[in-house]
Order: structure tokens, then sequence, then C-alpha cells
């Protein structure tokens, strides 16, 4: 129990200590009285946001695009995992490993100037897409006026980021399991892809399960730094981009108060911890094994 | 077998020991953030945009004349421009020590000043003790920058007397395809559709900024700002929806604003803009693109003209990239006015910039001290330009010549006084004469709405809001991004469930009140 | 005793199956083969282009846009980067940032996530909630700021900007998972053996789990590689800065509503690129080397005893 001390304690000071702040939701904040001196505003803060008219709108977005980005990153995690699971040769595995790591690295701003680069060229003419597209005669698209695509186009950004990511974490636990289990299935003389799909993906489910509802919890949280660092204050993706992180942020610029950033951040949160809760009891009655709460 | 694990858990008790002994030297050795190493106090300044080059070399020369003038030594904090805002805000929130710190409408002064987070500094200024800095900034300058409480709470850091929107345009360009000069804005058209058809590149880059459209006075795609330089809009804030007062306001003492859209000029301004995009004259990522990018686009040789302001700083801040990328380019700074130098644009003086002092820094007067130094031409120049003989030589009267990297300081947050500029030395004869001119209070026309700052705390939800409206289906129009009619319509619908009502009649009321008080 | 004949044994257990795939060649296998491949290029091919655009002229880059060839050919962004200690510095600092955080965070992860793994009847679970909740619910950054730099007076201290993001839940989890399925028979054994808790955790466990270790390290690493938001929080010296918030910097320095003019001459796409390629570059080249470790520490993983 010891050993769990050093965590308990900085847990505590570092996450749970400014907690306390979270009373800036109910408070008219002001900057002279500070964080536990404002007067109170009772639900004053939640009102900005949910008579916005745009409240439905991007909460509707915030879950459209958590879902697609964990559904797909998990999808091609394991894909990537069963796959490179098949490469043999210690280098050339690695080798594989390394290179689909590599967008990990990447910072999200350094993924927008990609972008800008394959979906308009400089002056925000052309692009390599529209260039590509060029030449088989089809038009050019001006991307960055088109809200439709921009959920589909994010999702690859996600899945380019973290695929390798993911596959990461499905090898480990590929290779966490015992050879034994695949005796019988060489035995019965079943194909490679055979086993992968029955044998090693339903032994995956611990694995994405617990990313699942690690990922649940926080469905209501957009994927700031990426979205932002992507669309920035361009309104005609907002239709389909703006999520409440982004929404949030730029109330805060306009608006310079935090009372209204921490009603939101507590929305979020209380809603994550409803979704975390039912999931948790979902997992208990259906697949007890992997629960990890 | 046991070398193996004896070898893991020495390594994890390294790991632990090295995390706690960690944790302890950080909670002892804290407290030299605000270190007085040499006997003498160290004052935080807020500063925004990247530390300049060399900037330590300058700032140690800095310091030691500080000390010996006058006991204390600065350590600014330089706070790169996208977060500027946030994080200014939040240290003020904080109750953070530091003296001062940049801000103005477009940041959140107004939250500062309700928050009473900022020194107001009347009483300083009137003590007589600050005189190298009331010499320096004209007394009309403070006023025309009077909060609407009464009080003075920043001093403008300016470099001359309005800064007006112009362009900034190769010369080169303007001798192969306008003949040598540009008069009006629309012989700055043709060269741009000139220049388009036979170089290939846009006519004008930029990122996106609603006073390229909606001018005030003056716009870049605004060509009635270009005839008559007299509109200036009223808005609670530059980001959000702008409102067009009556022209007769002053004498009939109703303002009578309206939205924007109801002033046409605007609307072809919009319309103007719309048809920039669609025959590629402007650039089409206006939406997306950063302002170092869209200069860099220029500095490359990509556009024929980019966005500039009176402040001096267009050739320096081109020509020697330009030069690089593009032999025998030269710039030209524009002002296509119809009367030329004659023109007497309005102007409300506001600042864009305003140096405040933080109320709850440990020493107010510190501050005031501090900018009163900096007031000074020999300490301004140190910190603008660098040590002179290995930063700058001076060239003539009023120029200076860059010798070494350092470049820059932010002195529009600390140290822009209008008297104490140097003029850089290889400025464009152009931009010279225009900068000349614009340092010139006479040239410019007091506008009846000068010194109105209007106060939105009665107004902050829908205010908010509109803010939100607009940037989703305002940014697009400016950009000329989407269809004007499809576009206005939105606008106007967004802008009226946010409750443009209130908003328009709150700002009347008090923009009324404003003028009866003049 | 038990470890001596897992040291041995995987050699001849492994290899049967990886032969007899070396002998016939599968659709799957082939298949396997082209998607990482070909997600392998997709990965690969952007980060190229970086390369090649760093090592191209400013004027190239501003106006045709991107290629695969650095033509013409040009060093001026990382001449103009290089100039000075600035960058050598900040190196400095994400070194320091990374290696100290990644050691905390490994050891306190660690041990949380062996206590909640024990499934210790009224600690175990509690403590799961326990650290999960911050991963739903913060304080906000007003909080955090004001405890940082006036409770715990750690400015500009890279303590700061290490000690809250030691403990990730989301990794916690993972390495709660892996210790979940270390073989009770072990435990048993070294129970048997009279061992204490503590010296199971540290003689059996922990020697059993560095795969774990392994990956929550390398994720903690990248986390603190790539941190910069702790540090533009919390130092204000720039001396100090982590490489990614000299990369932040570098890249928003010209933005602002009365934008100012800079008398630099500095090449911003092609030094964006650079700065890209210097921030990447030490981490990409290191983790070959982690992954052999974690390659390796994989398969003493998967031998089960």
């Amino acid at each position: 129990m010891i050993l769990a001390a050093p965590a308990v304690i900085l847990l505590l000071v570092f996450a749970y200590g400014p907690m306390a702040g979270l009373v800036v939701a109910f408070q008219d904040f002001n900057v002279a009285d500070g964080v536990f001196a404002s007067p109170w505003a009772g639900l004053e803060n939640f009102r900005f946001f949910f008579t916005s008219g745009d409240a439905t709108r991007i909460m509707r977005n915030t879950l459209l695009l958590n879902v697609l980005f964990l559904s797909a990153t998990l999808a091609v995690g394991v894909m990537l995992a069963l796959m490179l699971n098949e490469i043999r040769g210690k280098v050339t595995k690695r080798f594989f490993q390394s290179v689909i790591f590599v967008p990990y690295f990447v910072s999200p701003i350094v993924v927008s100037i990609f972008l800008q680069a394959f979906l308009a060229g400089p002056g925000g003419r052309g692009g390599l897409i529209n260039d590509a597209a060029g030449l088989f005669g089809i038009p050019s698209v001006t991307w960055y006026t088109e809200p439709g695509p921009w959920p589909w186009i994010l999702t690859l950004v996600k899945v380019w980021q973290l695929g390798g990511y993911m596959s990461v974490i499905f090898l480990a636990a590929i290779t966490a399991i015992p050879e034994e289990v695949y005796e019988a299935g060489e035995i019965d003389g079943a194909s490679r892809a055979q086993m992968a799909w029955r044998i090693t993906t339903p032994l995956l489910k611990p694995t994405a399960a617990i990313l699942l509802v690690l990922g649940v919890g926080r469905i209501f949280y957009g994927d700031f730094a990426t979205i932002y660092a992507i669309v920035g204050d361009n309104g005609t993706l907002f239709p389909t981009t703006d999520v409440i992180d982004t929404y949030v942020f730029r109330a805060l610029r306009t608006r310079g108060d935090f009372g209204v950033t921490a009603a939101i951040g507590l929305v979020q949160s209380v809603v994550g911890f409803v979704l975390v809760v039912i999931a948790t009891m979902v997992q208990r009655r259906y697949a007890k094994e992997t629960s990890i709460l | 077998m046991s070398a193996h694990h004896t070898f893991s858990r020495r390594s994890f008790l390294a790991g632990t020991g090295a995390a706690m002994t960690a944790v302890g030297i950080a909670a002892c050795g804290n407290g030299s953030g605000n270190g007085n190493g040499s006997g003498s106090s160290t004052y935080s300044l807020l500063l925004p945009g990247d530390t300049p080059t060399d900037w330590t070399r300058v700032r140690d020369a800095v310091n030691e004349k500080l000390r010996a003038d006058l006991g204390f030594e600065i350590e600014p904090q330089f706070i790169n421009w996208s977060n500027f805002a946030n994080q200014s805000l939040l240290k003020f929130t904080a109750g953070e020590d530091f003296q001062t710190s940049l801000s103005a409408r477009w940041l959140n002064i107004a939250q500062l000043i309700e928050g009473g987070s900022l020194q107001p500094m009347d009483d300083l200024l009137a003590s007589g003790d600050y005189g190298n800095l009331t010499a320096a900034v004209d007394e009309s300058a403070f006023d025309a920058n009077r909060w609407s409480d009464g009080n003075v709470y920043g001093v403008p850091a300016v470099n001359s007397a309005a800064r007006i929107h112009c362009y900034v345009a190769r010369g080169d360009l303007i001798d192969r395809y306008a003949g040598g000069e540009i008069t009006s804005f629309d012989q700055l058209e043709q060269f741009w559709y000139d220049v388009h058809a036979g170089e290939g590149i846009v006519g004008y880059v930029k990122n996106n900024s609603v006073f390229d459209v909606l001018g005030a006075p003056t716009g870049t795609m605004f060509a009635e700002g270009w005839e008559s330089p007299s509109m200036i809009p009223l808005y609670f804030s530059s980001d959000s929806l702008l409102f067009v007062p009556s022209r007769d306001a002053a004498s009939s003492g109703v303002t009578d604003a309206v939205p924007f859209w109801e002033y046409q000029p605007y609307v072809d301004a919009l319309r103007r803009a719309r048809r920039y995009y669609e025959d590629g004259i402007i650039n089409a990522d206006r939406l997306n693109v950063d302002s170092a990018t869209a200069g860099a686009l220029f500095k490359s040789g990509g556009a024929a003209t980019t966005w500039a302001i009176t402040d001096g700083a267009n050739t320096s801040a081109h020509l020697s990239q330009l030069e690089a990328a593009v032999p025998g380019a030269s710039l030209v700074t524009l002002l296509p006015f119809a009367d030329g130098m004659d023109a007497r644009p309005n102007q409300t003086f506001q600042a864009d910039n305003l140096v405040v002092v933080n109320a709850a820094a440990a020493d107010a007067e510190a501050a005031m001290a501090l900018l009163d130094w900096v007031s000074i031409q020999e300490n301004h120049d140190l910190l603008q330009y660098g040590i002179e003989g290995t930063d700058w030589t001076p060239v003539g009267e009023d120029a200076y010549e860059p010798t070494s990297d350092y470049a820059n300081f932010p002195g529009y947050a600390l140290s822009w006084r209008i008297p104490l500029e140097r003029r850089y030395s290889r400025m464009s004869e152009s931009e010279q004469a225009w900068f000349e001119w614009s340092k010139d209070y006479n040239n410019f026309t007091q506008d009846p709405f000068a010194g109105f700052i209007p106060d939105l705390s009665a107004i902050e939800t829908e205010h908010a809001q509109i803010t939100a409206a607009i940037g989703e289906y305002g940014n697009p129009l400016w950009a000329g991004a989407v269809d004007v009619d499809e576009g206005l319509d939105n606008l106007k619908h967004a802008v009226e469930q946010a409750g443009l009502a209130t908003v328009q009649e709150e700002l009347n009321r008090q923009a009324d009140a404003y003028l009866a008080g003049q | 005793m038990t470890a001596t004949v897992e040291r041995t044994a995987p050699v001849t257990r492994v290899r049967p199956p990886s032969r007899r795939k070396s002998r016939r060649l599968e659709p799957f296998t082939i298949a396997s083969y082209a998607g990482v491949i070909c997600f392998g290029l997709v990965c690969a091919i952007p980060f190229w282009m970086v390369v090649a655009g760093s090592l191209t002229a400013e004027s190239a880059l501003s106006q045709r846009g991107y290629s695969f060839w650095p033509t013409p050919f040009s060093l001026d962004a990382y001449t103009t980067l290089f100039q000075g200690t600035r960058v050598w510095l900040s190196y400095g600092a994400t070194i320091f940032i990374t290696g100290i955080g990644t050691a905390i965070a490994v050891a306190a992860t660690s041990g949380i996530a062996w206590v909640i793994a024990r499934g210790l009847p009224r600690v175990s679970r509690p403590l799961a909630v326990f650290a999960y909740i911050p991963m739903l619910f913060n304080g906000g950054l007003v909080p955090m700021y004001i405890l940082i730099t006036q409770v715990l007076q750690l400015q500009n201290s890279w303590f700061a900007v290490i000690l809250p993001l030691v403990i990730a839940p989301f990794l916690v989890f993972v390495q709660v998972s892996f210790f979940r399925a270390t073989p009770q028979e072990i435990l048993d054994a070294a129970r048997i053996d009279g061992a204490g808790e503590l010296r199971i955790f540290f003689q059996v466990v922990l020697p059993l789990s560095k795969p774990v270790i392994a990956v929550i390290a390398l994720f903690y690493a990248v986390t603190f590689w790539n941190e910069w938001f702790h540090a533009l929080l919390f130092l204000s010296q720039p001396e100090k800065f982590p490489l990614q918030l000299v990369l932040q910097n570098l890249i928003s320095s010209v933005t602002n509503a009365a934008e100012l003019g800079t008398t630099s001459a500095a090449p911003v796409y092609q030094m964006r690129l650079a700065m890209t390629v210097i921030t990447i570059g030490p981490i990409l080249l290191a983790y070959p080397f982690a992954q052999r470790y974690f390659v390796k520490g994989l398969t003493l993983g998967a031998t089960k005893g």
C-alpha cells in the first residue's frame, strides 16, 4: 500500500487541490476579488452556453467527432497491430513499428501546416490534392470553405496521428498472449488470418474495453489542440468542427471570464462521469473480467 | 538470477529516490523567480512576442544602467502572441507580482479595469515626478485614451499621431505595370488585375481582418475610404459587430447607430472582397492563414501588395528578405487618397497599444519610474535598438542602421514615444514621407466619437454571443469566401438571435450620453 | 528459480511458429505486409516532405509549396536556428524535463498501479476511482496557476512543468491491466518462500513487468518531450524554455491586431519546418534504441511462467 503513497500525494496536490477552484463556475468572477472572494452568480455562467443557440450543434459535433475519432483509431490500431504481428524479421518489424509511430511526435501545429499544403497551396489556391485531382480533370475544391468533409478529414488526421500509437498498445497486448493459446489453432490447421481473427482479436477485447471506457469519460471533451490548430477561427468550418473546447476558448478570449470556462468544464466533467458510470456498469454486467474500476 | 533482480530493484529505487530528491530540491530551491541576487530588486514585466535575438546581452546592459539610475533591474517575460491575451489575463487574475503589461481594447483592458487590476495614473502623472514621460507623450494622447470612468489607465505606446491602414507595394512591379506611380484606388485595382494576369501572383495578401473591408476610416479593400476617409464605426470590441453612427450625430446629438450592413459603402466593399476572392486577386486562405505566413508570401515575391500601417516599420519589415528572394525588388508605401497628402482622415487617436501598470504590483511608483526612464532618448535607444556601436549606428539626425541581429524589441508594449523614435536608415522615400505626415496631429480630423469607449458590462452575455456569431458568419464575409447576400442573411439571423436589439440600444444610449457630455 | 527457467525456455518455445511462417507465405501475411507498408508510407512521406522543405529556399517554398526534392537547396533555416545558444539551452531544458519527469512518473505510476492491481479489498477499487477522477474533473487554469506559483512557489522551476503531469490516469490503467496478468502462481510461490509484499513487488513483479515499464516510460517521455503549455504558464525566463515552447514562440511570433513590423529576415516557412525537424529529430533517433529494449522487453513479458 505504501507503494501508492507517492502517487496519491501527487494526485492530491496537483489534481485534487485545484478542484477547489471549481467554485468559480458559480461565481461572477472578477480579477480583483480572485477565486475565492468573487460574488456568487448561481447558474448564470451556465446560462451563457446553453442559451447561445449554438449549444446543441456544438454538443453534437463534440460527440460525433469523438465517436469517429475513438472508433477509427481503435479499429485502425487493432488492424495495424494484427498486421505488424505478421511481419517477421525483427529488424523489419521494428522498422515499420518506428515508421508508423512517427506521426505521434508531430505537433498539431505542424499537422495543420501539412494539411494546408495538401488541401490548399500557397495563397490558398491549389494544394497537392487539388493538383492531383486536376490531372484527372476533377475540378478543384476549396476545402477550407466546405464544412461537409471536415469530420472525415479530421478523423483521417487522428488516425494518422494515433494509428501507430494505438497499434503499439495492442501489439504489446498481442505479445503478452501466451503461445499455447495458438497451439490448438495450429493443430487444427487454421490459417494465419483465421488465427488473427478468431484467437487474437477476441483476446484484445480487454485492452479495447479499457481504452473505450477511458475514452467514453472524455467524450464531451473536444480535441482542442488538433482542432484549433487546424480550423482556428475559420468560421465557415464551424458547422461541423466547432466543439465545446474551441467554443470555450473563443468565449474566454472575447469575454475574459474564467467563470464561464469553469462552468462549461464542469458540465463536461459531469457528463463524462455519468457516462463512465454507465459504461462501467454495462462492462461489469457483460464483461466483468475487463472492468478496471 | 539474483543479479538480474537486484538490478531492477536498484534501478527502480534509484528512480524513486531521484524523484523524491527532486521534489525536495524543488520545494526548497524556490524564490529564484523574484530573486534579488545583487541586493537590488528585480521587477517583472509582461511583453508580447518572441524573445528578441541577443536579448540577454542587451538586457544586461539595460539592467546595469537601470541599477545605477533607479536602483532596480527588470526581468521581462516574453509571451508569444497567440497566448498573450489569455496568459496576461491569467497573470492579472492570479494576482501575480509584475509591474507593467501591454493592454488594449482588443486585449482584455475592459475586464481588467472592471476588476480593478489596473493602476489609475492621473495622480501619479500629475505629481510631476515623471517629467520625461509627460514630455515624451502629449497630454492629448492621454486624454484620447481616457476610460469611460474618467481615469487614465495606460501610457499610449505609439510612434505617430495616427496609424492609418494602407499598403506596402512592390515598386519594381509598379514600374512595370502601372507606369511608375499609383495615386488612386482605381489605379491600384487595375494594377492588381494586371499583375495577376502578367505574373500569376495575387494582388494583395493578408490574413483576415475586418478593417480591410469595413475601413476605419481607410481599408485596403474599402474604395470609399480613399475618397472620403471619414467613417469610423463604433463597437464594443473590434472582433464583434461594427455599428455605423449617423453622419450628423455630432450636430444633432443623436447617434442612431445601425449595424454595418445598413451602410451601403460597406456592403459594396464586401462585394468587392468577394469579387477579388473569385478573381484570384486576394489570397484565398485569408480565413486560416496567420499574419507571419501571409507576410512571408509577400516577402518571397508572391504578391504585389500587402497590408501596412503608418508606423514607420514597413520597409524594415519586408525589404531585406524581399531583396534576397527577388533581386532588384523595391518597396513603396501607398496611401492612394483622392486628396493625396491633403487628406484629413478622421481619427479617434485612441492608441492600439497601451502600457498599463498592474495594481497588484509591489511598487507602482517604480513602474512609473521605469516608464519615465524609457522616455529618455538614450535609454529608449538602448532598449529598442540595442547597444550603440554594437547593435546599431546613428545615421543623420534621426535614423539608425542595425548592425547586429538584435531586433524586434516590442517597443509598442513599453517604450514607443513619438519624439524619440528613430527611422530605419533604408526606409523608402514614400514611407518616410507618409510616416512624417502621420506624426502630425494637424493632418487628421478629430472624430465626433474620438473619446467614446463604451462600457459593455450591462450586455456581456449578448455581446459575447454576437461576437461568436461574427466569428462564424462575419469572418468568411471579410475574407470574400462566401456569397455576400447569403452570408449577410446568415449573419443577420445569428446576430438578431444573439440579442442585436439590446446591444444596439445600449450602444446608442451610451453614445448619446457621450455626445451630450461633449 | 522460476526466472531461470523462463529465461531459457522461451527460446525453444517461441521459435517454432516463426520458422513455420517462413516456410509458407499466406495471403494474410502478404496483405499485412502491404497494409503496413502503405500506412508506413502515409506516415513517412509527410515527414520526408518536412525534411525536404526545411532544406528548400524560402522563396520556392512560399510560392510553389512543398515538394519531394529540396530545390533550390538552402541551409538558411538551420544556420539561423543554431545561431546563439537558444536552441541548445532549450535542448537541455527538454532533456531535463523528459528525463527526470519520466523517472518520477514511472516510479509513482508503477506504485499506485500495483496496489490497484492487487485487488485488495476496500483499497484497490477506491484507489482506482481516485486515480480515474482527475481524468474527468480538473480545477481549471486559474486554481492550478495559483497553486503552482503562489502556494508551491515553483515558478521558473522545471518541476512546475513536470509535477502536474506525472500521473496519467490512462497509463495507470494500462499498467494495471498488465500487472493483473502477472501469473498468480509466481506470486503464490514467492509468498510461500516468505517474501513480503514489498519484496514481491521489487523482486518478482517489476522484473516481470519490464515491457509495461518500457511502454509507459515511452509514453511519458513523449508527453514530457512535447510539453509546452505548462512551460508557457510557469516559466518566464527564456533560458529555461523547453524546445516545444521555443517552436511555439517561433510559429506564432508575429500575429496581433495591431501588427507590427520586424527587422529580422528569418525565413518563416522554412524555419518552421526546420524547427520541426530539430524538435522531432532527437526523440526519433532515440526511439529505435528505446524500442529495441521495448521489443526485447515485450518478448520477455510474453513468457508465462
